[in-house]
């Protein structure tokens, strides 16, 4: 498992965003699909995860239907909208060259400057 | 959270909305869905650690800690949905009961208040209530299947005649209406058991109408079938009213005779009270009418029918027009090329059957420009009652900022303290509405609006009492105000920091709008009293009045009659096959007769007669002059027309100013020569010599010119304006006026001769009813009631604003003074005098109230300059500038002493030691 990594504020959405579109998948599901993709670095406290989900709804990135789980049990699941694959596409892209000039400030030598 | 403006989509506006709807309108759903979606998270989770080794309990309970409290979860999502702000504006009885208890605060603010929106929401709500009181379905026709058929004029946006003929057409050829009537009014002369004859309204319906009104009678039965064949004896059908002033509420009148004119009717039946079709008829007749196989005489009609089923009245109007007129020379058609020319221009139309009466266009009041405009004015007129409100509302709340800080510190959110404030203001405004309605309700039942019209009384199915849609509109209204009143201010006020709230350190400013809100209050109620006096000076100038009538109409009796069962004028009706009209026969003896022996009669010098007299209303039609060249589409000119006697102007004693007056010969068939006044050459001919010119009115039917032949004075053509007064007189013969007025000159008071004049046109032609009889001088022209009326409404109008303005300032002075206590105690102590700390304090007051007077003078002065100016000199106009003005200064004085006197008393009160432990 990878060191924990504590999700910066503003990133809970994305993450959620990826998890959602990697497959329809209910709130507890998203949970544990954070928590796998991310090697089990990033751990969603419950107490936020449906606010989000909630906020993304709202917003019309990602929609809600109910149907019946793997566990035989009535569970809401979440796909991402259109408009979510487009806004993922945009913040994933803005976070990539964040990290980048972030990654790139990180390794700067006295020789740059 | 999210970078980029996702919202600003299209799709992301959607997709909150439905969010926001979903929430809003199926939040239980919403609800039970968050609790299920929750539960399936703690049993998957319980499932997770049962898998890792713990028990289900252990497993479920520490599911349930890691989840944490349900409720937190839901008000945050909530919250993410957008939500809390709707949550703020929740509201509750406490609300409810907090606004009772500041109503019995502030007693005078809040009697300001009500009075105000009482009067505003009432005003507002006037014009749609009548618009609607107006195309109301007809009694016993629930289901709003009743319409008239007209012919409109687009020229002169007036009904035009439909005829007999084209009732039997329509009744032929419409499947748009299951059944079809007609019907016509008259008077007539009924003798009662003692043998005396009186007038009654009364009307002839063909035999279908009684059965679409679904009208039963009280005793007996209504007319039938039979009672319309030829050669049927004579019945009639009475109303209750004549039942009982005639009748004495006999049982045994059914099968009577009772003599109407010159005829006896056998009574079949009689109605239950309340029922006088079409409008306040106490007697009906079978309207039999012989159109078929030939012209025959033309009967002008009205015509109503019964939509079929499944039929809506858009589209029988569409039938009506797609079928065009009766085709000429048939039985049912027009009866020549002119009068063909004529009604291709008219448009049919299946309108409500009180657009008929009142002859309003087919959109009724809404369609009429003038009443838009009267409705914008109300509504403003109840925006501004609002506007002053909320500075009532301002001046009350103001007083509880502290309150305000306690419960904002307390955990309450501005939204929450303004949807209180929105709930006591609610309160007052729903109570004020309900006041409004309720007097307004009870000013219907009570005021003779009939007589302020001009009329004996309201068609008795107009209904003008309150209604559900009114009531629900009212409320509508309140719901407005309230939100003007009561959220904008509240917005203000809970717009400043708690701090300083708690602290008390800082104070309520009235700004400039309130301060401008007094200004205008005052200067429009100044000027309101000054044109309310004009105005109604002007219309109530019995001098002028006498100048614009040119003769000294004290001295005449006016006095109506007609012949019923007959074709209105012989300008509209004629015999085809050329023998003389047996009405117009009979009229011209009575005619003849009558003012023999009128003028024969002591105490009467002449008598004049025509369609219309001096100072009533004149009919107007579009006229061209000869020689003047008419541009192609341009609209034509309007002149007022009547048609007299040859001996009119000489029996009123009217000199001829030009040329000479109409001579017996005039009046033969094929002469063609008019009188007109000198408003006409002012304005017409523009002052060039008229003798000799030439008038005709196209689109009436009649092509011909007319010479004009002499000129006269003004006549009471526009009793209000004399110089806006044109008209043209066309000679008539003996019996073609139907009805015919009368002007009879006397030497006695003329309203001792009216039994008289009944007297002698009984003896002369039982079949001859007498109309409405007064003396000319008080027979009042249409402007002149919407002219007094103008001036009533000034007049309320004045009251409201002088009770707002004066509560307002009232309201702003006392918060001033309290707030102001210290201060003034400490002004006081070191030795300031009275008059000083009074300007002090009141000096602003005083500035907006002599503003307000400064403003509304000039224009109260120049309308009674306008008004009341008359060509005898300044005497009379400086007399009325003097009584305008010192109205309007009786106004200021009222409001600068009602709203400054109490809070001027309570600075002179204060004493310097008890304003120190003051809190202001």
């Amino acid at each position: 498992m990878a060191p924990a990594a504590a999700l910066l504020p503003g990133n809970l959405d994305l993450v959620i965003l990826k998890a959602i579109s990697l497959g329809d998948v209910h709130g507890y599901g998203v949970l544990l699909r954070i928590e796998q993709i991310s090697g089990g670095a990033i751990l969603v406290q419950q107490g936020v995860l449906y606010p989000a989900l909630y906020r993304l709804e709202h917003k019309g990135l990602i929609a809600g239907r109910w149907a019946t789980s793997a566990n035989n049990r009535r569970a809401r699941y979440y796909r991402l909208t259109a408009l979510g694959r487009r806004q993922f596409a945009h913040e994933q892209g803005a976070w990539q060259r964040l990290v980048d000039a972030i990654a790139r400030s990180l390794t700067a030598t006295p020789q740059e400057i | 959270m999210l970078g980029p403006p996702d919202w600003l989509s299209v799709a992301g506006l959607l997709a909150r909305a439905r969010s926001v709807y979903r929430a809003l309108f199926h939040r239980a759903a919403l609800e039970q869905e968050m609790r299920e979606e929750f539960r399936h998270h703690l049993a998957e989770r319980a499932e997770t650690l049962v898998r890792e080794g713990l028990t289900p309990d252990a497993a479920h309970a520490r599911a349930r800690r890691e989840f944490g409290h349900e409720g937190t979860h839901r008000e945050q999502a909530r919250e993410a949905l957008g939500l809390e702000s709707f949550a703020q504006l929740r509201f509750s009885w406490l609300d409810v009961k907090v606004g009772l208890r500041m109503l019995r605060k502030h007693p005078m603010l809040n009697l300001a208040a009500v009075f105000a929106l009482a009067v505003g929401i009432p005003v507002g709500l006037a014009p749609s209530h009548l618009a609607r009181a107006l195309e109301a379905p007809l009694p016993g026709d629930a289901a709003d299947r009743l319409r008239a058929i007209r012919h409109w004029d687009p020229l002169s946006s007036a009904v035009a005649p439909t005829w007999d003929g084209e009732f039997t057409f329509w009744a032929q050829t419409l499947r748009s209406f299951s059944s079809l009537g007609a019907f016509r009014t008259s008077s007539y002369n009924v003798a009662s058991v003692d043998g005396r004859a009186a007038p009654a309204a009364g009307a002839q319906l063909s035999s279908s109408v009684f059965q679409m009104l679904r009208a039963r009678p009280l005793l007996g039965r209504v007319l039938e079938e039979a009672d319309f064949v030829a050669g049927a004896p004579d019945v009639v059908v009475i109303g209750h009213g004549l039942w009982s002033s005639r009748f004495g509420q006999d049982p045994r009148v059914l099968g009577r005779s009772v003599r109407i004119g010159r005829n006896l009717h056998v009574v079949v039946g009689v109605m239950p009270d309340g029922f006088a079709f079409p409008t306040n008829e106490a007697l009906w007749l079978p309207l039999r009418l012989t159109s078929v196989g030939g012209m025959q005489e033309r009967v002008r009609v009205q015509v109503l029918g019964r939509l079929a089923d499944g039929v809506s009245a858009q589209q029988a109007e569409a039938e009506l027009s797609s079928q065009g007129p009766p085709p000429l020379n048939s039985p049912s058609g027009a009866g020549s090329v002119n009068d063909a020319g004529e009604r291709a221009r008219l448009r049919a139309e299946v309108v409500p059957f009180g657009l008929l009466y009142l002859g309003l266009p087919a959109g009724g009041l809404a369609g009429l420009p003038e009443f838009r405009y009267v409705q914008a004015l109300m509504f403003v007129l109840m925006l501004v009652a609002c506007g002053n409100v909320a500075m009532l509302v301002f001046a009350r709340t103001a007083t509880r900022l502290r309150e305000f800080a306690i419960r904002t510190a307390l955990g309450a959110s501005r939204g929450r303290i303004v949807s209180q404030i929105f709930v006591e203001t609610l309160l007052l405004a729903v109570i004020a509405a309900g006041v409004g309605v309720l007097v307004f309700n009870w000013a219907l039942d009570h005021v003779n609006l009939a007589g302020l019209a001009g009329e004996s009384a309201l068609p008795y199915w107009l209904s003008l009492g309150l209604t559900r849609e009114t009531a629900l509109s009212a409320l509508a209204f309140a719901a407005v105000s309230a939100t003007v009143a009561g959220v904008l201010p509240a917005i203000v006020i809970t717009g400043r920091g708690i701090a300083q709230n708690i602290r008390g350190g800082s104070r309520v400013r009235f700004g400039r709008l309130t301060g401008a809100l007094v200004v205008a209050d005052i200067a429009v109620s100044v000027a309101a009293v000054g044109m309310a006096f004009a105005v109604s000076g002007h219309a109530t100038d019995l001098q002028a009045a006498d100048r614009a009538t040119g003769i000294p109409a004290s001295e005449y009796l006016a006095v109506e009659f007609r012949l019923p069962e007959g074709a209105s004028t012989s300008a509209d009706a004629r015999a085809d096959d050329g023998a003389p009209d047996p009405l117009r026969v009979q009229l011209a003896a009575a005619q003849r007769e009558l003012v023999a022996r009128l003028d024969r009669e002591p105490g009467v010098r002449r008598v004049a007669v025509g369609d219309v007299l001096p100072r009533m209303e004149h009919r107007s039609r579009p006229y061209e002059l000869d020689g003047v060249e008419r541009v192609a589409d341009a609209p034509l000119r309007w002149t007022r027309l009547a048609r007299v006697d040859v001996d009119f102007f000489d029996a009123l004693g009217t000199p001829i100013l030009s040329g000479r007056d109409f001579v017996r010969t005039d009046a033969e068939e094929g002469s063609r020569v008019a009188i007109v006044n000198t408003a006409f050459v002012e304005r017409a001919l523009e002052d060039q010599d008229p003798i000799g010119r030439r008038v005709r009115f196209p689109n009436t039917g009649n092509a011909a010119w007319y010479e004009i032949v002499g000129v006269v004075g003004p006549l009471g053509v526009n009793v209000l304006n004399a110089d806006r007064g044109e008209a043209v007189y066309l000679p008539a013969a003996l019996g073609t006026i139907n009805p015919m007025q009368l002007a009879v000159h006397t030497v006695v008071p003329p309203a001792a001769l009216t039994g008289r004049v009944r007297e002698l046109a009984m003896a002369v032609d039982p079949d001859l009813v007498m109309g409405k009889a007064s003396v000319l001088s008080d027979v009042r022209q249409g402007d002149w009631y919407l002219v007094m009326g103008l001036a009533a409404g000034l007049v309320v109008l004045v009251g409201v604003l002088i009770a707002l303005a004066t509560s307002g300032l009232y309201a702003m002075l006392s918060l001033s003074v309290s707030e102001r206590t210290r201060e003034i105690g400490i002004r006081a102590a070191l030795g300031a005098s009275r008059g000083g700390l009074l300007l002090t304090i009141l000096k602003r007051s005083l500035v907006q109230i002599g503003l307000g007077a400064v403003i509304g003078l000039p224009i109260a002065a120049r309308s009674v300059f306008e008004l009341t100016g008359t060509p005898d000199g300044a005497g009379s106009v400086a007399q009325s500038m003097a009584v305008a003005l010192g109205l309007a200064t009786g106004i200021v004085l009222l409001v600068g002493l009602s709203s400054c006197l109490v809070p001027a008393r309570r600075i002179l009160g204060i004493e310097a030691r008890e304003a120190m432990h003051a809190d202001g």
